[in-house]
């Protein structure tokens, strides 16, 4: 850990330290006829290893040592319209806005909900349970949160470039790009959201969510980059209480019409997209929960030079966890996450154009409260070895021990 | 009043009390509690995208009060408890919200709902988690030590209820015209408690003679 790190969990758990013995049960805020209701959640994480980056989820962001305010308010205007924000804040920088979005109940009577803005993911079941309260663990699921070296603001010029960036997602090497620090896209992105129109249609057993937006799977946006428009949708089935199927597809631009800018012709004119197909499962009962999730995405990439990259770049990931809550307020988890890339023919050989990941996740969660969540797990990350001929390998395998306090209100 | 302490603490009070009558002589405590104080509803945990959207789900009475002696009859103390009464789960709320027992009484917690619940509570006169189950299927827990115990459930964070357990019988909850009575009190001199949402919100004192058959005393809570 970096002492840049340390200082800031160590500031983490200092800032959290009050709030212990103030952390009354949460009641809904209500501000006056407005109808405002705010919720959030502060969560501090700290770790120790990972000089292997496998938990950045940003350039030099680790998930597993930072400070995290998530402040998400409510503004009823009337019965069938709410305006909802979630502002954040991580490592005590300044608050950006995460998401801001107006709802829209046309008919009081129907389960069919409109939202337009900055909204909240559609694709697969993680993303939509973020918060620290919500994960029994302290990481995140690779296909959420592991960068691999695709970048929405780089381009491999060739299969030999992609091969030299294998395992480097955090700072992947690619020759062509529109900035100096470049950061890889994990399959999905659970952490930012995307801005469009959502349309959710019914409740059980059947729902379906579809929007149209801006970025990708990988790459939700605030500002177009690309010019290009998202396609995404879910169909959560649920039979039976306590059993949930989802079904999810996407397809959206992603490379950033920067890049586009330094490529040769025809490529600088066409879009490059990612699709993205994912299942999902929830089984629980009496005192276990399990969840299980299988995501298969493809970036388009273009072609610039020899060794020629195979387009479109495909990676697969599965995920299965479980929790089991043995004594009231006390629970164990478990997960378990492979990712894994299709090969590419570089000069004379063939390798998977990133470095395959395995990562096994155990831990404990201690409800001190109600909204009072303290954590504690081992992690362990494996990760292919490099091609051979590159060199700068990065770190093959890590174990770390992780804490985390949450605290919502 | 704090969870988990104060129906206890009548206990400490023993000595002070009135002599002991069965339950079905003496007379009766009736009244009215004004609540209008308004009662904020317990926040809901944080979830992506779901704050602001409540589905088809019931609005627990939060006005319910729960009213008590401080101190009680010495052999109140030695009766039996009534044995199992009900806290049901109905549209995503807790019927009732505060529901009043004797030391020894089984709360059943039925599912009436189509979705799973998972009762819990982290109080400390009573710990205990009923895990998920299903529509139809009913769980218990038994209370063997007075307190304030609060419940939750662990699936939907917006559910929440108190038990109130007490050492004696002297109790009622307000129906929902905001009446109770509690029945069978001897003669003596009493201090009743009017207990809102999570707090004592006012006390009375009493006097029962010998010749009352019914005492009135009504409460407004702001």
């Amino acid at each position: 850990m970096s002492a840049r790190r340390f200082r800031w969990s160590a500031a983490a758990w200092l800032a959290l330290a009050p709030l212990l013995p103030a952390a009354a049960p949460a009641e809904e805020w209500r501000l006056g006829d407005l109808g405002l209701v705010a919720a959030g959640e502060v969560d501090g994480a700290t770790a120790i290893g990972d000089d292997g980056h496998f938990n950045d989820s940003d350039y030099f962001r680790s998930e597993l040592s930072r400070l995290r305010l998530r402040l998400t308010t409510a503004v009823f205007l009337g019965s069938r319209v709410a305006l909802l924000g979630e502002l954040r804040s991580d490592d005590l920088a300044a608050p950006s806005v995460y998401a801001l979005y107006l709802r829209v109940r046309p008919w009081e009577e129907r389960s069919l909900h409109v939202q337009a803005g900055m909204i909240p993911p559609v694709f697969g079941a993680f993303a939509r349970r973020t918060y620290a309260s919500d994960n029994p663990l302290i990481g995140l699921p690779l296909a959420y949160q592991y960068l691999t070296s695709v970048s929405a603001q780089g381009v491999a010029e060739s299969a030999d470039d992609l091969g030299r960036s294998r395992g480097w997602g955090s700072r992947p090497r690619l020759e062509i790009r529109a900035r100096d620090s470049l950061s890889g896209l994990p399959l999905v992105d659970a952490l930012r959201w995307d801005t469009g129109v959502q349309l959710t249609l019914g409740s059980r057993p059947l729902q379906l969510a579809a929007a149209v937006t801006r970025g990708s799977p990988s790459h939700p946006v605030v500002r177009d980059d690309n010019d290009g428009r998202q396609l995404a949708a879910r169909l959560a089935i649920q039979p039976g209480p306590g059993f949930v199927v989802g079904l999810s597809a996407a397809r959206g631009a992603y490379l950033s019409r920067d890049v586009r800018a330094l490529l040769p012709e025809p490529a600088a004119g066409r879009e490059f997209r990612q699709s993205a197909l994912g299942v999902d499962l929830e089984l629980s009962r009496g005192y276990w929960l399990f969840r299980a999730e299988g995501i298969w995405s493809a970036w388009e990439t273009p072609v610039v030079a020899a060794p020629e990259i195979d387009s479109p770049l495909e990676a697969r990931a599965v995920s299965v966890e479980g929790r089991y809550r043995f004594v009231p307020g006390m629970y164990a988890a478990v997960r378990f996450d492979r990712l894994v890339f299709d090969r590419v023919q570089g000069s004379g050989r063939w390798f998977t154009w990133d470095a395959p990941v395995s990562r096994l996740e155990a831990g404990v969660g201690l409800s001190l409260r109600r909204n009072l969540v303290v954590k504690a797990s081992y992690q362990h990350n494996w990760r292919d070895p490099p091609v051979y001929g590159y060199s700068g390998a990065p770190v093959r395998s890590d174990g770390i021990v992780a804490t985390q306090l949450s605290f919502w209100f | 009043m704090r969870s988990g302490r104060a129906p206890g603490a009548c206990l400490a009070l023993l000595a002070a009390t009135a002599a002991a009558q069965p339950p079905d002589r003496g007379a009766a405590i009736r009244g009215h509690v004004d609540v209008r104080l308004e009662i904020r509803s317990l926040q809901r945990r944080p979830d992506v995208g779901a704050l602001g959207m409540p589905g088809e789900r019931g609005t627990p009475n939060r006005a319910q009060t729960v009213v008590y002696f401080e101190t009680a009859p010495q052999a109140a103390f030695g009766e039996p408890p009534p044995g199992r009464v009900q806290m049901d789960q109905r549209r995503e709320t807790f019927e009732p919200y505060a529901l009043p027992v004797m030391v020894g009484t089984s709360v059943a917690f039925p599912n009436s709902d189509p979705v799973f619940h998972n009762v819990f509570s982290l109080s400390s006169p009573k710990r205990f988690d009923l895990g998920r189950y299903a529509a139809g299927q009913s769980k218990s827990v038994r209370f063997d030590r007075p307190g304030i115990v609060r419940v939750f459930c662990d699936i939907h964070s917006h559910m929440s209820a108190y038990i109130l357990v007490f050492a004696h019988r002297f109790f009622a909850a307000t129906d929902e015209s905001g009446r109770y009575s509690i029945e069978g009190v001897p003669p003596g001199r009493y201090t009743l408690v009017a207990w809102t949402d999570g707090k004592e919100r006012a006390r009375r004192s009493v006097e029962v003679s010998d010749a009352a058959s019914a005492v009135q005393v009504d409460f407004v809570i702001e």
